[in-house]
Formats: C-alpha cells, structure tokens, sequence
C-alpha cells in the first residue's frame, strides 16, 4: 500500500500527542497503586473527589453555612466575632407589616417593594421571554439564508458580560443617547428612557431578555431540530395548514423544552441583578429595585448597613429558588426517562 | 380513478441531477414499483409524485389534470412513509383523524372510517395507544391505516416494509397484495429488494443514476432483461455474465445465464467447462462457485450434489435461455 489510510495517519499523530500523557501516567502509576493498596477502591474515589470538594466546600457551603449564622446575628460590624446574637429577630424585621402588598406598611419597607417588583419583572420578563425566545427559534429554524450567521448573531450578547450589556444599552438610552440622537434628528421628542418609571422597567425588561435570549432560543432550536422532518411531510400530505401544524405539531413535541426553558427562565429571572444595576441604579426611585440589588445593597453598600438583615433576605430568596431548581430537576428527569422509553 | 403521467419530468439539486427526463404512464389500478440500487432516485421521483418535493422541469398529470404545481394535499395521494412518520403524541385514533379533521369531515363520518379501517387492518385494540406503545408490525398498520381513511385516488408507499424484520416483511408483503386487490387503488411502490418487487408489482419500473432502464411485468424484467444491468438486477443469484467467446457460435459481445438455467451436462450437449471453487449446500438445492476459463460462474443446482472443491464439471444449458448483449451492453435480440 502507498498510501496510508486517514484512520493509520490519525492515529500516528495521536501517539505522539499522547506521548507526554503516557510518560505522566507511568510515573503517576507506583504511588497510586501504593496508595490505592492502603486505602482500597472507595479510598481512592475519595482521594480523587477531595479537591473537587474541597473547592465546593470553600466557596459554596461554607458561605452558605456562614450566611445563615450571618442572618441570626445583628449590628453593622463585618466579622462574625464581633457580631451579637439576635435569633430571629432580623426574618422577624422582614416580615413586620401591616400588610404585605403595601410596602409602605412594613418596616423594611425596601424590601417589600423589591419583592413586588422582582414579582412584576419576573412575570412580565418571563412572559416575553419565552415568546420571543420561540419566535427567534422558529425563524433561525427555517432554509433562511446564512442561517449560522444569524444564529450566532443572536447568541452573541450571551457571551457578553453583564456590566459590558448594561453600560451598552446605557449609551443607548441614557438622555443624550444613541437612541434619543436618533429620534431628535427625526424631528421626533426624545423620551427619558432611563428616568420614567414605565419606560425604565420596560428597558430592564428588554435589556435582560436581549442579553439572554439567545441561549433559549438555542435550546428551543434543538428541539425543533429534533423533531423529524417526515412528521411535518406528513402533515402536508395530511394538508394541514400551517398554524395547525404549528399548535398541533410542534408545540406539543416542543412542550418538554418549552417547560425546560420556562423554569431555567423563571430562576435566572428572580435573580435579576447586574445589567439592571448598571443600567438604571435600580431607578427612578426604586422602580427597578429587585431583591439581589437590595441584598447588595444592604449588605455592603447602603449607609444603614446590616449584614444581618441582608443574609436574611438572601436566605429567604435561596429558599425560593431551591423550590424552583427541585421542579426543574424533577422536569430534567422526567424528560430523561421519556427519551429512555 | 387514478392515471398519473409523468412527462419528461426532471429534478436537480442544485448543480446535481438527480433525475433525469422520466416518462411514465401509469395506470389506474395497478401496482407499480420503483427498484433499483440505493440513491438512484425513488424516492424522489415519489415525492415529486406526492408534491412534497417540485420536479425542475417536466409536468405531472394525474387522470390528465395538470397538478405539478399542486398541492399535496390537493392530489387526493395519500402517502406511507419509511420511518412511518406518525404523529407520536396522538393516540392511533387521533393519527387516522387528524387528516379527515383538517379536510373538515363531519366527526360520524370519521369516527365511520377510522372503525373501517380499523377493522380491515385489525388495529382496533390499539385505536387508543400512542405511536410508542406499539411494535413495530402495527405501527406499520396504523401508517397504513392513516392512508387508507383518506380513500385516496392512490398510495404512495416508500420502502413501507424495511423497518421490519425477515418474517414480518413476508407476511406483511402478502397482507399488502392482498390490500391492494380489495382496494383496487393505484399504488406506487418503491423498495431496493428486487424480490419484493417481483412478488408484488404489476408492473416494475427499474432506476439507476436517476433514469428509467426498463419498464415491464415482473416475468418481462425476468426473461427479456433490455440490458445487463436490469439482467444483473432482477433475480437472485445474479445472472452470469460472461465473454461470448466462451460460447462456440455464439453472436454479440456478452452471454449471460442465469444459474438456476445451468445444470450437470449429459454427454452430446453444449457444455461448459467449470473448475469447482465452494459448494453452497442447502438441502433443496446446491449452489455451485465455479471458474470457467477465468470467468466467475455460479449455478444453483437442484438437489444434492456429489461434488468436491477442485473437481472439474461440466455445465450444460438451453440455448433459448441464453441472453445476448452487444457491446453496448443492450440487448441483441
Ligand atoms: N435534498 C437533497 N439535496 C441534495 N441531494 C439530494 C437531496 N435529496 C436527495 N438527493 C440525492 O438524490 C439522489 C437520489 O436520492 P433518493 O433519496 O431519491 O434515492 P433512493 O433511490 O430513494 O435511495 P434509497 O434506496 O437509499 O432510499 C441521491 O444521490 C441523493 O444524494
Ligand atoms: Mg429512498
């Protein structure tokens, strides 16, 4: 033979990458055999597991357990030796009022109107969400032209950061904006987008669902792609018009991703936090005050701070979210098992 | 009632032809099948017939009517896909209506069908389960079913049988046959087995490279092959083909023999002279793997043959069984 295959010739080259692997390997092997003799099978998925663990214990459980001891104790000092007992009193503060739909009636009045307005965000937000995030999918899904560069066109602003969205769309909206520029030269009025109440939540909805719904969408385009072409053929010979075939056909075989992208939206929505910050401050007022920013706030930036009463309400969101994360497993699994069947 | 015509009927990927100038006449009534090798053009040529799929040039007419720009579901064809192709989040029932729905039956009239075609294709334990609780030998009814409640002027039917095993495929291959002669509808047929379509066709259409090699009955295809590669195609073992100078007399460029047409020579008669390479035993018959000056030869010999490799045998067979190509590889007769 002159000419060695493409499988021969790959596997040529992968030897040689694999080489230093190899070497690294042979040298790891006499310690591991030693210690797995000592410490047995279960012994080492120990030791290999530790530094994982280590690390999620470091950065995640020991926060988390410090943050519910944070959230029993009182007073402005930072370190807990410093801090003094108060038991429940600061869950006791958050829930003090008169009545929990009028913020004003509460003693921390703050967080109430964070807690209606992360529930007003959450359902207006999620709402058009999902909607626009199956339209993108349904157009990306067609014989468009160029259809990658649209793809990735739409899923470019996921990989930006945050701060980089709501600086962006800041220049944009702001009073001497991008936008404002352009409806001036229009001979239109410009609006002060960032400072009228409607106008800033619509942008806080807006700008969030513009930086991520590209990563739906993507989810939503698999399932339709998985979703086989002679199903739809067949519904032509059926002569299914197209609107049938859309509430008929696709949404139903579309429903498990749909209910997928429905809580992962739900989640990341209640959490809203960095491009609103740096959007609109949370203003006017407190208009788009959510409850991270005023977790944030109380926490670390406001002058009455108090950690304490900060871990609390922090604690009380993490509740709401396991809640939300259980339901998403539980769909997770169920969706596993019916691909199994 | 239901001719279709196709009419220089072509169809190109871009760059790429995939069919080309395809005229036939079908029909009503009959079955017809599409063979030939994998990737010569079907299944296209089928959905260019269905309307899922437009013919870059040519016309389609079904009972004379112009419908190449028609819509499928304005053929009044109903279609039976490979994969089957059923809704798999309707139950059965749903499936079979969900057609005669979007036509805007009346629901007697469909409830009417769908326990019409239930029964004849013994599918009414199942009316109420999904796609998925079913084997596969009744998904393949239900598709079928789906077909047969739109009463369609004709079925179109791609490989309807290849997701089935062996034994299946037998009894559902007659089950269809006898479908068909209760129906009397037109069926277009297209498989890549050659015996499926010998056993069932009316008549059978031979594709290769997107062009039609023969049109004719099974028995036609079989005994009067147009050329080698149609006498190549139809039936199993292939024939032998071999040089016409290895035939003393004999015209044109190459002879070819079927296998079952060769048989152990008695003294006086055209023979030919084979070296025995395998023996295939199956009991009924023996199948014999010999070489003949070079020339690879196989005949499939009746019985139970006292042969041994290395052994030298003579072959004899009839002249009229003898197929002669020229050097085009057409038929010389
Ligand atoms: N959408 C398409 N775009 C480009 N080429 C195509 C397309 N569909 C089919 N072809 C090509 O057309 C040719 C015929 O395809 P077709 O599916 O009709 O073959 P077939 O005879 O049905 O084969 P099989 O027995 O494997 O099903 C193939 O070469 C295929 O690659
Ligand atoms: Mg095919």
């Amino acid at each position: 033979m002159t000419v060695s295959s493409p499988r021969r010739v790959l596997s040529g080259a992968g030897a040689i990458l694999m080489a230093p692997v190899a070497l690294v390997a042979r040298l790891l092997d006499p310690p591991l055999s030693a210690l797995q003799r000592v410490g047995g099978t279960n012994g080492m998925a120990a030791f290999f597991l530790l530094p994982n663990m280590a690390v999620f214990g470091i950065f995640v459980l020991f926060p988390l357990v410090i943050n519910i001891i944070y959230s029993m104790t009182g007073g402005t000092a930072l370190f807990l030796t410093d801090r003094t007992f108060v038991g429940a009193a600061q869950y006791q503060r958050l829930f003090d009022c008169r009545s929990y739909v009028d913020p004003k009636s509460c003693t921390d009045d703050l967080f109430w109107t964070a807690v209606w307005n992360t529930a007003g965000f959450v359902v207006v937000q999620v709402v058009f969400m999902v909607v626009v995030a199956l339209v993108t999918a349904l157009v990306l899904n067609r014989d468009l032209k160029a259809r990658s560069f649209w793809r990735a066109v739409f899923f470019f602003p996921v990989l930006l950061s945050p701060v980089v969205v709501g600086l962006v769309w800041r220049w944009i909206l702001q009073r001497q904006g991008l936008l404002n520029f352009g409806l001036y030269e229009l001979g239109l009025t410009p609006v002060n987008w960032l400072v009228e109440r409607n106008w800033a939540f619509a942008a806080a909805v807006g700008v969030s669902i513009w930086a991520h719904v590209g990563f739906y969408a993507l989810i939503l385009l698999a399932g339709l792609q998985a979703i086989p072409k002679d199903l739809y053929e067949a519904a032509e010979m059926d002569g299914t018009r197209p609107a049938r075939v859309f509430w008929r056909i696709t949404l139903p075989l579309l429903a498990p991703n749909l209910l997928v992208v429905l809580v992962l939206v739900l989640i990341r929505a209640v959490q809203i936090f960095d491009e609103v910050y740096v959007l609109t401050g949370g203003g006017p007022g407190t208009a788009t005050l959510y409850l991270t920013q005023y977790i944030y706030e109380v926490g670390f930036a406001s002058f009455l701070r108090n950690p304490g009463l900060a871990s609390a309400a922090s604690i009380l969101m993490g509740a709401v979210l396991i809640v939300l994360t259980l339901f998403q497993l539980g769909i997770a699994r169920r969706n596993e098992m019916r691909g199994k069947r | 009632m239901s001719r279709i015509t196709l009419t220089d009927v072509s169809r190109a990927y871009g760059q790429v032809k995939v069919l080309h100038d395809i005229n036939l006449d079908i029909q009503d009534g009959e079955l017809i099948v599409f063979v030939g090798p994998s990737g010569c053009g079907k299944s296209t040529l089928l959905r260019l017939i269905a309307g899922l799929d437009r013919p870059t040039r040519g016309k389609i007419a079904i009972n004379g009517q112009d419908v190449t720009r028609v819509a499928a579901a304005d053929r009044g064809l109903a279609m039976v896909f490979q994969s089957y192709a059923l809704y798999p989040h309707m139950s059965v029932r749903q499936n079979l209506a969900f057609g005669l729905e979007n036509a805007r039956m009346p629901k007697p009239e469909i409830e009417q069908r769908i326990a019409e075609a239930a029964r004849m294709l013994e599918i009414e334990p199942y009316l109420d389960r999904r796609p998925g609780q079913l084997s596969g030998g009744q998904r393949q009814r239900v598709a079928i079913g789906r077909a047969i409640v739109r009463n369609p002027t004709a079925f179109l039917l791609d490989e309807p049988l290849s997701n089935l095993d062996a034994e299946l495929r037998i009894s559902t291959r007659a089950e269809l046959a006898a479908l068909h002669e209760r129906l009397s509808a037109t069926m277009i047929y297209v498989t890549h087995d050659q015996i499926e379509a010998m056993t069932l066709a009316d008549r059978i259409v031979v594709l290769r490279a997107g062009r039609i090699e023969q049109v004719g009955t099974p028995l036609d295809l079989y005994n009067k092959p147009a050329n080698l590669f149609v006498a190549g195609f139809i039936g199993a073992p292939r024939m032998n083909f071999l040089p016409a100078a290895v035939f003393p007399g004999s015209a044109g460029a190459t002879i070819g023999i079927r296998p079952q047409h060769l048989r152990r020579a008695d003294d006086g008669e055209s023979t030919l002279k084979a070296k025995v390479m395998l023996i295939e035993q199956l009991g009924s018959e023996t199948v014999v793997h010999g070489d003949a000056d070079g020339h690879r030869l196989l005949a499939v010999l009746p019985g139970q043959q006292g042969l041994e490799t290395g052994e030298e045998v003579m072959l004899a067979y009839d002249e009229e069984n003898l197929h002669i190509f020229d050097e085009n590889g057409l038929r010389a007769d």
